[in-house]
């Protein structure tokens, strides 16, 4: 299937290349509905950190100093939000820092407020930051209103060209490839792509895509 | 800029002389016990060649991630939205 994770996933790999030639960090997190409970901002953002870190040589000076200061609370604990905000928008002020956070239509509702909040005072905050979602369409209203002017909306769909790619791909995947020939394997070809871009557009006018 | 970097994130017998490899190790856990990373790994195996590639020749892309320019209220964020699974019962 072509879905927006293959879309993050192009993304975040065209970002690695580049970040080892022009020296910026690429961090990732990947939303998942079955496991909404986990993923809460903080849960997000620490992930997020603990990327941004370990992609530095040293570790800077307000970490080591968290991490010291929490090991006199008993049990040891962990960074509350606001912190991990707070050491984000210091280390991309220094660093370019790229997050990427793919299907945030998968992230809880309130999770994804509070998420947006702390995504909007990191790039409010760092020139360094620079931020890539992808989800459904149903949140783009939410996207745009909570990260105020500063988003650019890009609606993603596999094109033609895309879904031969893919069906090629797949046919060569084949494990009965004697059941095809050249004249069907051009009709699948030729036909599908062409059913798929109208089943989009019929999906699209009436809005019923999920 | 890039001398703060490591040229990849296994290298860390280079950190400084306060922490040792260990600590590293013991601060990156304390930070978040999840590996976003194995996800996106899982992910890009699966992901065929070439597809999508149109999406990194847009404008909206290049100019998002141009880190070369220096204004500041440029665009920092990049939404891509779209309906996951288009064609499903076709592309099984």
């Amino acid at each position: 299937m072509l879905t927006n994770h293959d879309f993050s996933s192009l993304v975040i790999d065209t970002l690695c290349d580049r970040a080892r030639e022009q020296g910026f960090i690429v961090t990732c997190f990947y939303c998942d509905f079955t496991a909404q409970n986990e993923q809460s901002p903080a849960s997000v953002l620490g992930g997020i950190l603990k990327q941004v870190v370990s992609g530095l040589k040293e570790i800077p000076k307000e970490v080591m100093q968290a991490f010291e200061d929490q090991k006199r609370a008993i049990g040891g604990r962990g960074l509350r939000l606001p912190e991990i905000v707070k050491m984000l928008q210091t280390i991309s002020s220094s660093w370019h820092t790229f997050i990427c956070i793919d299907a945030l239509d998968e992230c809880a509702p309130e999770y994804r407020v509070r998420l947006l909040g702390s995504l909007r005072d990191i790039i409010q905050k760092s020139t360094g930051a620079k931020v890539f979602l992808t989800g459904r369409p149903h949140i783009r209203d939410e996207i745009e209103k909570r990260l105020g002017g500063r988003t650019l909306s890009l609606l993603i769909s596999p094109n033609e060209d895309d879904i031969i790619k893919y069906l090629r791909a797949r046919l060569e995947e084949d494990t009965t490839p004697e059941a095809m020939d050249d004249s069907l394997e051009t009709d699948v070809l030729k036909g599908i792509p062409e059913s798929v871009s109208e089943m989009y557009v019929r999906g699209r006018i009436r809005g019923s895509l999920p | 800029m890039s001398q703060f970097f490591s040229d990849n994130i296994n290298s860390f017998n280079i950190s400084n002389s306060f922490t040792t490899v260990d600590q590293r190790s013991e601060i990156l856990a304390w930070l978040s016990p999840l590996e976003p990373r194995l996800r996106h790994q899982d992910i890009r195996t699966r992901r065929v060649d070439d597809v999508g590639d149109w999406l990194l020749q847009t404008d909206q892309f290049r100019n998002w991630c141009d880190v070369t320019g220096q204004d500041e209220f440029d665009k920092a964020v990049l939404f891509c939205y779209g309906n996951p699974g288009v064609g499903k019962t076709h592309m099984r």
